[in-house]
Parts: structure tokens; C-alpha cells; sequence
């Protein structure tokens, strides 16, 4: 499989002495890379279904088309290393191991969801495994996500952080401001940008003038690489010298996945805006598919085993909708709870007889 | 006349401002091919072409700080942030540069912009996708702040605002885009005053002040109460944020006594807490009862799931409570 790896600006690091680097990826490797992708889409074509059928209400922004990237990033992170989602990114907290009814409970805006009812459906935080909470500021995740470097390297821990973003984000002030201090202070961090061309209606052409994002790192004195996003194992390739060099101190880096979404920006965008034809010539290079055709070349691929992953995982995904179904949605007053550390309900229902807790 | 949506009036009072005045061009996210995530800019881009409607980077801080530069250059430039969550990137343009230029520059540099925001909630977008943020704005002298609940006014508003020489925000409710109707004269020169409030429903027994979405709401309530005890509310619609039109609203409560605000925006240091005070500066003695404020909550932002979105905002049955116990105090 090429990979399309362009040489970091400054090498060495990327290349030397990271476990496993470019050299040989085993097997079981192999297969997880496809489990955990067809997985990441099968919740995902899941979750579109449930939001046409008003299961759930809001949006839905899905990264179809782009499992490669996510998975080749994030499938060997530890549970201490901190994950920095965008709005696309919901299926980064299932590869790092999120459970599936927290994740449909969540969608289902259910009381019990990990934000009780907070966010947007696509906005899937998860403090157990450090997964932060996305905000819709584009952008602003890069910046958090690199405080949360800083403070690891503080600790002197060897935990990293990985910032998700998209093609759009790099054009606010935001994501060079986060490039710019991760480098500065050598930060552990991987920002990941998944460049799939639009931006909303908005191409990549009117974003930047430059063809590959990876150069602008160059500008903070790090290496950038860009690889073809849709090649899972190319993309846990780079992701794996990037990480190691991350966790040896040595700094951050930029990786660029190109890549393509294939529907629109959310459920509700028909993507009029797109030519089909370069639809089309993006679904031929389906990363899942691709997979599939690397996997029988090394004779690791059959089409039962296709199907009993599919199988298991629909199982396993009928049971959380059912969990998702019978949960309860918050109450209303529940909206005044979070605010602070301490409780305002009483303040701000009974003010006069409001007395401080402490 | 014929009968236009509060969005098409928008698109109309933008494609008539823009083939009066060559000046005038429109920069924002997704403005030009798609005509906008809600459609505001639909065909404009045809027909002005992609130099006068720019599909700008995703850049908050930049479409406005570059408004600011080609409004100080001469142009009229009308800016679109898509949803009033995503402004804070352009806070510094709009506070510290678009506010101040007139002011520091002792007169001698003006800052003619007119900055589309939508804002609002009630439409289950969650929280970034339902902010009414309009204090952050009304708080800082020099921006001329502006939220009409009209489709008259989303016409003759815009276009007062694009014709002003001060930098202008106009918040744009995202609830009353296609849920009202109106027919508007045809003609291009249907301009509004923009620094008057507005009675949009007299009456004598209580004075409910409000702006944008909740107009709506409270006219609805208003007629409710009316139909039901037969008391008179009132209805003054603020449309100007900054700077306040205090003679409508105390003119009103000299003849009513009683004063109800309500807002979308939080409760603390709120525009119902300025015109509060306000009252109760220069109209203490016409007072029969506690100025009342029914606002959001002070919790961050509205909340995405159902039942904690309905709690948080102003409705009309939570107006005809508020407004019956003060009609009764
Ligand atoms: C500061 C800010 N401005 C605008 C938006 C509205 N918005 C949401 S997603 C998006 C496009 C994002 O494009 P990109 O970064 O390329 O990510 P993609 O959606 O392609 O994954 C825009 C404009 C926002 N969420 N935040």
C-alpha cells in the first residue's frame, strides 16, 4: 500500500527510534485498524438513520468517508493521553473505547448522558477517558488541547494530547495561536488536521492559498507531514512516529490526512455546492474498502469475518439504542445545575430564602 | 405589497441597498455560492457577482476586521456571522476597533459597517447554535446595537443600518425567519427609524417592554390575558438595543404604573436590568408595583436536550404568568 508520506521538515526525530515507526505492523494490528473503521461506520450510518427517523433531534455531523483518519490516529492512544474532537470527530471517543450507551444516551440527549443533556448530538465528550468536551468554536479544541500538553509536560508524564480539525479551522487565529505555543514550548502534541476539502460550502481554495496544509507548521518550527487520509495504514504509520515523538519530549507535530466526507456538512446540508463526480471519485477510495483489498492480499480478510464483525456490532449497537430508548430525558430545572461548584436552583427560584452552603 | 418572510425581507432590503449604492458589498462563511447556512444572501451572488458577495475563510476575526478596513476606506461593508455563537473570534474588531475608531480618532474616522449576526433559541440547535448574546454588544458605547421583531423592521431597519455612518449590529432572530409574514409596500425607499422604539399593541394597564423573538411571544400572551380578564398590556418593542429610546418605554409606564421586561438574553447586568434601573431613576413616583423581569436564566448557554431548552427560555405561558401576578399585585 503507498503511502504518501512526505518527508518532515526536520527529520530525524520523525524517524528514529519510535516502537514501531515505519517498520512492520503485525497482523492483529492489520485487523483492528479494519474492525474499529467498519465499526466507526457502522455506528455512524447508524446514527444517520436514527436522526431521519426524529430518534433524535439537532444534528448530526458524520466523518463517513474519513474512518481511516481517525482510526489511524487515535487506535493506540492510552486512556490518559487527551483527545481534542471537532464536531466530526464523535467516533474518536468510541476508538478510544467510550461505551456505546453513553455514546447513544448522549445523542438521545438522555439525563444520564456524560453531559446530562447538554450538548449537541455530535458534540461527544467523555471525561473517563479524557475525551473533551467539544465546543462548536471551530478551532478552540486546538488551544485547549495544547494547555492540556503543557500540563503534562509540567508533570514530566510521557502522556500526549491530539488535537482534531478540519480544513476550515486552519484559517482561524485560533489554530495558528495553538501551533505557534505547542512549538515554542516543544509541547506533546499531535494536531490533526483532516483536510477533506470543504468547509461547509466552502473550498479548500478560498480556505488557503497553499495545496498542503502540512507546510504551514513549517512556520512553528515543526515538522508537517501529509498523508493519504485514506489509507489507514499510512495514516498509523506517520501517527505512530508523531506520537512516540511526542511522548519523548521532542515535540509536536502536524499531520495532515486528506481525505473527503461523503455526505454533507450535517444531515441536514444536501451538498449542492459538490460536483457528483468528485463524490464519486472520493467513495472509489474508500478507505474500508481499500482496507479490505490490503487485508485478502495477506490473506487476513474474509467476507464471513466482514460479516460477523458487522453482525456482533449491531448487536452490540441494538442493545445501547434500546438502553438510549429507555432512558429518561433530564428535567427541566436540571438546566440550572453545572453552573458553578455549588448549587444556584435555590438561589435563583427562591432568592430571598437562598442561604450559601458552605 | 406582497406578503414576505422576516428572511426574504432581509434578502430584499440587502439586494436593494446594493444596486442603490455600489459601495455596499456582503463578506461572511458561505455567503456567496450557497447564499448562506440559512439562504439571508440567496441570489445575491448572481447577481452581484463573487467581488461584492465573498465567500470569506473561516475567519470571524478577519471578515470583521476587514469590514472595518474597507469601511474606513470608504466602502459599506455588511459582514454576516452565520450564528451569534461564532462571534467571539471578531470580539477585538467589534469592541476594541470598530467601537473606538470614531472616538479615538477624535471624530475625524468613522466606521460605517453593518454586521448581520443570528442569534436565538428555540429551535433545538443546543448550546452554540442558540445564543442570544445581544448585552455583550448593547453594554459597549459606540455600536449601534439593533433586533428588530418585525418584517417591516428586518426591511426598513436593515436599511436604515447600512445607510447609517456608525458601525451597526443587527441581530437577526433565527425563530422568526420564516415563522412571520408581512406585507410590504413595494419601492425601495421603505427606510425605519432606527433609534425609536415601537408600541406594537397599546394599552393601559401594564407595560411589557421586550425585543426580537419575544415580541412575538408576548403579543401572543397579550392577547391571551385580554381574551381572558380583559386587561390592556402594553407592548413596546425596544428594536433599538444601543442606544435605548427611554422616552417610549417611560412613556408608557407613566400611563400604566406596571412594568414587565422580558428578554431571551441572561438575567445579570441584562438589558431588562439597564431599563429597570432606568424606571426606577426617572419614573419612581408612576410605579404601582415591582418592575419584573422574566429573562434566561444565568446558566452558560442554552441547553441542547428538550425539556432543559424549554425551561430555559421565555414562553408564552411563563409571560402570562409573570404578567397576571403583577396585573393582580
Ligand atoms: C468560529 C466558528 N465559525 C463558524 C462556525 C460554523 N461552522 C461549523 S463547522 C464549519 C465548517 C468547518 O469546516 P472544517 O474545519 O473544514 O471541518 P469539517 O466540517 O470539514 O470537518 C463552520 C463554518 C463555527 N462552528 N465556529
Amino acid at each position: 500500500m503507498a503511502t504518501k508520506v512526505k518527508e518532515p521538515v526536520e527529520t530525524p526525530a520523525a524517524t528514529n527510534g519510535s516502537a514501531n515507526g515505519s517498520s512492520l505492523i503485525s497482523n492483529d494490528k492489520l485487523r483492528q485498524l479494519y474492525a474499529t473503521m467498519l465499526k466507526c461506520r457502522t455506528l455512524e450510518e447508524r446514527a444517520r438513520v436514527l436522526f431521519k427517523q426524529s430518534k433524535f433531534t439537532g444534528n448530526y455531523y458524520a466523518a463517513v468517508g474519513q474512518e481511516a483518519a481517525a482510526v489511524g490516529m487515535a487506535i493506540d492512544l492510552r486512556v490518559e493521553d487527551t483527545i481534542g474532537p471537532s464536531h466530526r470527530d464523535f467516533i474518536t471517543g468510541f476508538i478510544k473505547g467510550a461505551p456505546l450507551d453513553k455514546m447513544l444516551c448522549h445523542l438521545y440527549a438522555r439525563g444520564n448522558s456524560p453531559d446530562k443533556g447538554r450538548s449537541s448530538p455530535a458534540h461527544f465528550g467523555y471525561q473517563p477517558l479524557n475525551v473533551i468536551t467539544p465546543a462548536s468554536t471551530i478551532a478552540a479544541q486546538l488551544n485547549i488541547a495544547t494547555g492540556v500538553a503543557l500540563a503534562n509536560k509540567m508533570k514530566k508524564n510521557d502522556n500526549i494530547a491530539v488535537a482534531f480539525s478540519g480544513d476550515g479551522s486552519t484559517s482561524l487565529g485560533f489554530w495558528h495561536e495553538a501551533l505557534n505555543f505547542a512549538g515554542v514550548h516543544d509541547l506533546p502534541i499531535v494536531f490533526v488536521c483532516q483536510n477533506n476539502l470543504w468547509a461547509e460550502s466552502v473550498n479548500l481554495q478560498f480556505q488557503t492559498k497553499v495545496p498542503d496544509i502540512s507546510v504551514k507548521a513549517q512556520a512553528y518550527g515543526f515538522p508537517g507531514i501529509t498523508v493519504d487520509g485514506n489509507d489507514v495504514v499510512a495514516v498509523y504509520r506517520v501517527a505512530q512516529e508523531a506520537i512516540a515523538r511526542a511522548r519523548r519530549g521532542q515535540g509536536p507535530t502536524l499531520i495532515e490526512c486528506k481525505t473527503y466526507r461523503w455526505y454533507g456538512h450535517s444531515e441536514i446540508d444536501p451538498a449542492k455546492y459538490r460536483d457528483p463526480e468528485e463524490v464519486e471519485r472520493w467513495k472509489a477510495k474508500d478507505p474500508i474498502a481499500n482496507m479490505e483489498k490490503y487485508l485478502t492480499g495477506k490473506k487476513l480478510f474474509t467476507p464471513e469475518w466482514k460479516q460477523e464483525i458487522v453482525d456482533g456490532f449491531n448487536k452490540e449497537l441494538d442493545a445501547a439504542i434500546e438502553i438510549a430508548d429507555k432512558s429518561a430525558l433530564p428535567e427541566g430545572i436540571e438546566a440550572l445545575d453545572h453552573v458553578f461548584s455549588f448549587d444556584i436552583r435555590d438561589r435563583v427560584l427562591n432568592p430571598k430564602t437562598y442561604t450559601p452552603s458552605y | 405589497m406582497a406578503l414576505v418572510t422576516y428572511i426574504s425581507a432581509i434578502t430584499e432590503a440587502l439586494q436593494e441597498e446594493m444596486r442603490r449604492d455600489e459601495r455596499v458589498f456582503i463578506i461572511g462563511e458561505d455567503v456567496g455560492v450557497e447564499g448562506g447556512v440559512f439562504k439571508a444572501t440567496k441570489g445575491l451572488y448572481e447577481e452581484f457577482g463573487a467581488d461584492r458577495v465573498i465567500d470569506s475563510p473561516l475567519a470571524e476575526g478577519v471578515i470583521v476586521s476587514a469590514s472595518i478596513g474597507a469601511a474606513l476606506a470608504g466602502l459599506k461593508p455588511v459582514p454576516e456571522i452565520q450564528f451569534s455563537d461564532f462571534i467571539t473570534p471578531a470580539m477585538d474588531a467589534l469592541t476594541q476597533q470598530a467601537a473606538k475608531l470614531r472616538y479615538r480618532s477624535g471624530g475625524t474616522q468613522t466606521c460605517p459597517l453593518t454586521l448581520r449576526v443570528c442569534y436565538g433559541g428555540g429551535v433545538g440547535g443546543g448550546l452554540y447554535h442558540s445564543q442570544t448574546n445581544t448585552t455583550w454588544f448593547a453594554h459597549e458605547p459606540g455600536l449601534i446595537v439593533v433586533a428588530p421583531g418585525t418584517v417591516a423592521d428586518a426591511k426598513g431597519m436593515l436599511k436604515a443600518a447600512i445607510r447609517q455612518d456608525d458601525p451597526v449590529i443587527y441581530f437577526e432572530h433565527k425563530k422568526l425567519y420564516r415563522s412571520i409574514k408581512e406585507d410590504l409596500p413595494d419601492g425601495d425607499d421603505f427606510v425605519t427609524d432606527l433609534f425609536k422604539a415601537a408600541i406594537r399593541r397599546p394599552g393601559k394597564d401594564l407595560t411589557l417592554v421586550t425585543y426580537g423573538w419575544t415580541l412575538q411571544l408576548s403579543l401572543q400572551a397579550a392577547e391571551k390575558i385580554h381574551a381572558e380578564t380583559g386587561a390592556e398590556i402594553e407592548v413596546v418593542d425596544l428594536r433599538i438595543l444601543n442606544p435605548l429610546d427611554k422616552d417610549t418605554f417611560l412613556e408608557s409606564l407613566a400611563k400604566t404604573g406596571k412594568m414587565l421586561i422580558v428578554h431571551e438574553d441572561h438575567r445579570t447586568l441584562g438589558i431588562g436590568a439597564e431599563i429597570s434601573a432606568i424606571a426606577a431613576e426617572q419614573a419612581f413616583d408612576c410605579l404601582d408595583a415591582p418592575i419584573v423581569r422574566l429573562t434566561a436564566p444565568d446558566v452558560p448557554a442554552i441547553p441542547f436536550s428538550a425539556p432543559l431548552e424549554k425551561f430555559y427560555l421565555p414562553s408564552v405561558d411563563k409571560i402570562v404568568e409573570a404578567a397576571t401576578k403583577l396585573l393582580n399585585y
